[in-house]
């Protein structure tokens, strides 16, 4: 029998020597810790579909250079925060110092800070389920440290731009860690953008505790280019009463694949999770979702809808484990898939795991094409044949792109599916 | 709710029916597996060389394969060598040429698990073939089939009679290589029901199979075969059930179906096999593979099954759907109680053009059992127009039980269309409050609203099973509430 590959030596060495102790010593045992990984192989359950297009080469090992500071500003409305390669660009972000809330770089926290910030890094994934993203703790070069204090209000969306500039082969890190203080709110948007076309790893975390009766939204932009393979994973904890909510607007790539955990953990808490997906070519994009109800009374809502053109391939796994305890929980996932072409490929796999009796759950999940009776209907009143497919397929997605709260990103995102759709969809 | 506590718990009391013993002589071999066995329970079975060599070469292959171990289940690791691999009812002359001869403390043993073997079976015009621990003990009803050219008898005879059509079909849907199981079954089955329904014949009467596990310490590893050639129609049933003790017992089935043009499968299952007592001690280990292939245009398997025994199962029945116009359906009743575990649920492979499928599984937990549905709908690129529905439902039943939906569904085709759907639910107190009120008691209530949850499977079982099940639910939910 062949031996499964491992993650290869390079990818084990970080750079960026500038954060605080506490931290470099994280990184250091999270290192060790990762030397003879497996790698993810077509047995591994959770990325039976996806592991194929997982491709690291020595070269992308080294960390991509984080001194060339761009410092233009951003073409993006109220308050920002620029990342380079994982490395924040304080010249070229834009926030306000108000009451209450801390949006600071790791490097400048003080040790204090550090290692109590070292101790709860981690915390909020399940490492056995995201393998590839132990691979960030071990070589995050700088992080956004978010801190709201109880009743604390972040008045406009914190845009944070992340850029990959792949000029030459390497990797990136970015993280972000968000202690979102009980009634405190918060809107985040995380831009994932590149430039260049060397192969490039993108390793992403995002960690959020949302405290009782917190609310934060957190969108999600991927729209890297095509040498970029991305593996990101995002954790949420919530205690009592707080929401959290989710938007996700991806776009496929040589490999991208995103986990979502969130943990109901205290009474009352809710949770929506919407996502959007869109391949074509040779694309791949890979969601991944858990929801852990583990305190009662807790709701989750959960809809993500893929498109898959040409050769692309498109996967969904949505997880909902409702814990002993949890009764009275409310879980609802609904998984819609658009094949538009015979190449392509969608997977999906909506998972229930039930423990608790007194709950109500349900899941439908669908893969079909654009429905020939509503096409027929629209040519019939005299719209052309594309605009009909057009008008169609985004009217699949639509409903959830309408549901982001950002109007900068919804316009972002229009644009960008509509470029999707100029490419898919043939003149007729 | 005192007196209905009372009740209940004299209800929990109330043991598995089948769980009793049959005192007969049995000829069985020592624990142990290694091609000497299999060399020798081939010689004992007479099978020609080329049979032994097929076994042998499924042994070899099974050695270098890892136990499965993604199911949701857990059990403590089997031993294969502390398993007897043969067992057999000793008898004192040769074959019994009909159910006189048969050994009547065997017969009693049927008669005890209520199998219409040797009159009543007139009546309800069912043809038996009992397999006994691993060998095949009577068919009846042989000669009224063989008039209308339908062949169903033993496999060991059918490998000795029929070499041509066994070796042609046998390991075509369910290779020696498939899975770990189906590997080890290939090595060791000792018996097993083979059918073939000849090119437009219309099976006269449902055929059926009893499996009884009788003797301690072994395996049980029956392999059936059916065969249904152009434009037949054939319906089989199947039941099973073992003594109670206290250590687990080894149940490895493999079930190969095989569709041709415009034929019909219809395939039934009810599943009794010990399930263990209430502290989750012994029961059947049931790792059973069931495929069935549609290899015809327009041709039809549907597996309908019951299940509410074994310790721990693990059964997938699937089809694959390769000619034109096939349909396959899967209409399944899962029940676990106490400490059991299940893993099963179906697999669907389109690969032929507007192929169909249905698949309705109805789940029930109650206890501390766990009970997972976990299936595959797939479909290729050449499934243009293919279409499946899926309907999983869950109904737990007490706060300690688990309930599990893993559906993967994969779709290469983009004029499929694929439907999941499903959800999960308890007995409500709206629901229980209404029987209640109407003066029917909780026990009664349950097995009412379960017997409703479940009704879209039972209509698909013929009429003497969907009786039995119906009966045999109410039994195994016994306890289950208050």
């Amino acid at each position: 029998m062949k031996a499964a590959p491992t993650l290869p030596a390079a990818f084990l060495h970080p750079a960026g020597q500038s954060l605080p102790q506490p931290l470099l010593e994280l990184r250091k045992q999270r290192g060790t810790a990762l030397v003879d990984m497996p790698l993810p192989t077509r047995k591994t359950e959770n990325w039976k579909y996806s592991s194929k297009y997982l491709k690291l080469t020595d070269d992308m090992g080294i960390s991509l250079p984080a001194d060339e500071k761009t410092g233009s500003s951003l073409a993006v409305p109220g308050y920002k925060v620029a990342f380079l390669n994982g490395v924040m660009l304080p010249e070229a972000s834009e926030y306000p110092d108000l009451e209450g809330i801390r949006i600071q770089s790791f490097g400048d926290l003080d040790d204090d800070e550090a290692a109590r910030l070292a101790e709860r890094l981690d915390s909020n994934l399940d490492g056995k389920a995201v393998q590839l993203a132990q691979l960030n703790s071990a070589r995050f070069e700088d992080g956004l440290f978010i801190s709201l204090a109880p009743e604390a209000v972040l008045d406009q969306p914190l845009h944070i731009v992340h850029e990959v500039t792949a000029d030459a082969s390497g990797s990136a890190f970015p993280r972000i860690y968000v202690d979102a203080g009980r009634h405190s709110q918060l809107t985040l948007v995380e831009e994932y953008i590149s430039s260049g076309t060397a192969a490039v790893l993108v390793n992403t975390v995002t960690e959020v505790e949302v405290a009782e009766g917190a609310s934060v939204t957190s969108i999600r932009l991927n729209m890297e280019g095509e040498n970029v393979q991305h593996v990101g994973a995002t954790g949420v904890r919530q205690q009592r009463s707080s929401r959290f909510e989710s938007h996700t607007v991806g776009f496929g790539g040589p490999l991208r694949r995103h986990d979502l955990q969130v943990r109901l953990e205290g009474e009352g808490a809710e949770c929506k999770l919407n996502g959007v997906v869109v391949t074509q070519g040779k694309q791949h994009y890979d969601n991944h979702t858990t929801i852990e109800h583990i305190a009662a009374h807790c709701n989750s809502e959960e809809t993500y809808r893929n498109i898959a053109a040409d050769q692309s391939h498109a996967v969904f796994n949505g997880r909902i484990h409702i814990h002993q305890d949890a009764q009275k929980s409310n879980a609802d996932m609904n998984n819609k898939n658009l094949l538009l072409s015979n190449g392509a490929e969608i997977d999906t796999k909506p998972e229930l795991e039930i423990y608790a009796d007194d709950v109500k759950c349900a899941h439908g999940a669908t893969i079909g094409q654009l429905d020939e009776t509503s096409v027929f209907y629209l040519v019939s009143r005299g719209i052309g044949r594309r605009q009909a497919n057009v008008l169609l397929t985004m009217a699949f997605i639509n409903e959830l792109v309408d549901q982001i709260p950002v109007e900068s990103v919804r316009e972002t995102a229009h644009t960008r599916l509509n470029q999707f759709f100029d490419q898919t969809f043939e003149e007729a | 709710m005192a007196t209905t506590d009372k009740e209940v718990n004299e209800l929990i009391k109330r043991e598995y029916e089948h769980g009793f013993v049959t005192e007969i002589e049995a000829e069985t071999f020592e624990p142990g597996l290694n091609e000497d066995v299999i060399a020798r329970l081939s010689a004992i079975k007479n099978e020609p060389k080329w049979m032994l060599e097929w076994r042998l070469k499924a042994y070899r292959r099974w050695l270098e394969m890892d136990e499965p171990d993604w199911a949701h289940v857990g059990y403590p690791k089997i031993d294969y060598n502390s398993i007897s691999y043969y067992s057999a009812p000793k008898r004192k002359e040769d074959m019994p040429q009909s159910l006189d001869e048969v050994d009547p403390e065997l017969l009693k043993t049927y008669e005890k698990l209520g199998i219409p073997l040797h009159e009543r079976e007139k009546l309800a015009g069912v043809a038996v073939d009992a397999v006994f621990d691993s060998v095949s003990v009577a068919t009846t009803f042989k000669e009224p089939l063989a008039k209308a050219g339908v062949i169903f008898c033993s496999i060991s005879e059918a490998i000795r009679d029929y070499p041509e059509l066994v070796q042609k079909y046998l390991g075509s849907v369910v290779p020696a290589g498939d899975n770990f199981f189906a590997g080890l079954n290939s090595a060791v089955f000792s018996d097993g029901t083979f059918v073939y329904v000849p090119k437009g014949v219309r099976c006269p009467m449902e055929l059926s199979t009893y499996f009884r596990i009788n003797a301690a310490n072994t395996g049980q590893f029956e392999r059936t075969l059916i065969v249904a050639d152009e434009g037949s129609y054939v319906s089989y049933l199947e039941g099973c059930t073992a003594p109670m003790r206290d250590e687990n017992q080894l149940h490895a089935a493999v079930v190969e179906l095989v569709a041709l043009d415009d034929a019909q499968i219809k395939y039934s299952t009810v599943q009794n096999w010990y399930p263990g007592d209430e502290n989750g001690k012994g029961g059947i280990y049931n790792f059973v593979t069931k495929r069935g292939a549609c290899i015809g245009k327009n041709s039809k398997i549907s597996w309908t099954q019951v299940e509410t025994g074994s310790a721990v199962t693990w059964k997938y029945p699937s089809c694959v759907l390769r000619g034109e116009n096939s349909v396959g359906e899967f209409y399944s009743v899962a029940l676990t109680h106490n400490y059991q575990q299940a893993d099963t649920g179906t697999k669907m492979i389109h690969m032929g053009k507007n192929t169909r499928s249905t698949i309705i599984s109805k789940g029930i937990s109650a206890g501390k059992s766990s009970n997972a549905y976990r299936g595959l709908v797939k479909f290729g690129p050449g499934a243009e127009g293919a279409r499946n529905f899926t309907q999983c439902d869950s109904l737990l039943i007490g706060d300690r039980c688990g309930a599990h939906t893993f559906p993967y569904i994969e779709s290469k085709n983009k004029s499929a269309i694929v439907e999941h759907e499903a959800t999960t639910s308890k007995v409500s107190d709206e629901q229980m409050f209404l029987c209640r009120q109407r003066g029917i008691d909780p026990e009664q209530a349950v097995s009412m609203i379960v017997n409703g949850f479940c009704k879209e499977v039972f209509k698909e079982l013929p009429m003497e099973f969907a009786v039995e099940a119906g009966k045999l639910l109410e039994v195994s939910l016994e306890g289950s509430v208050g």
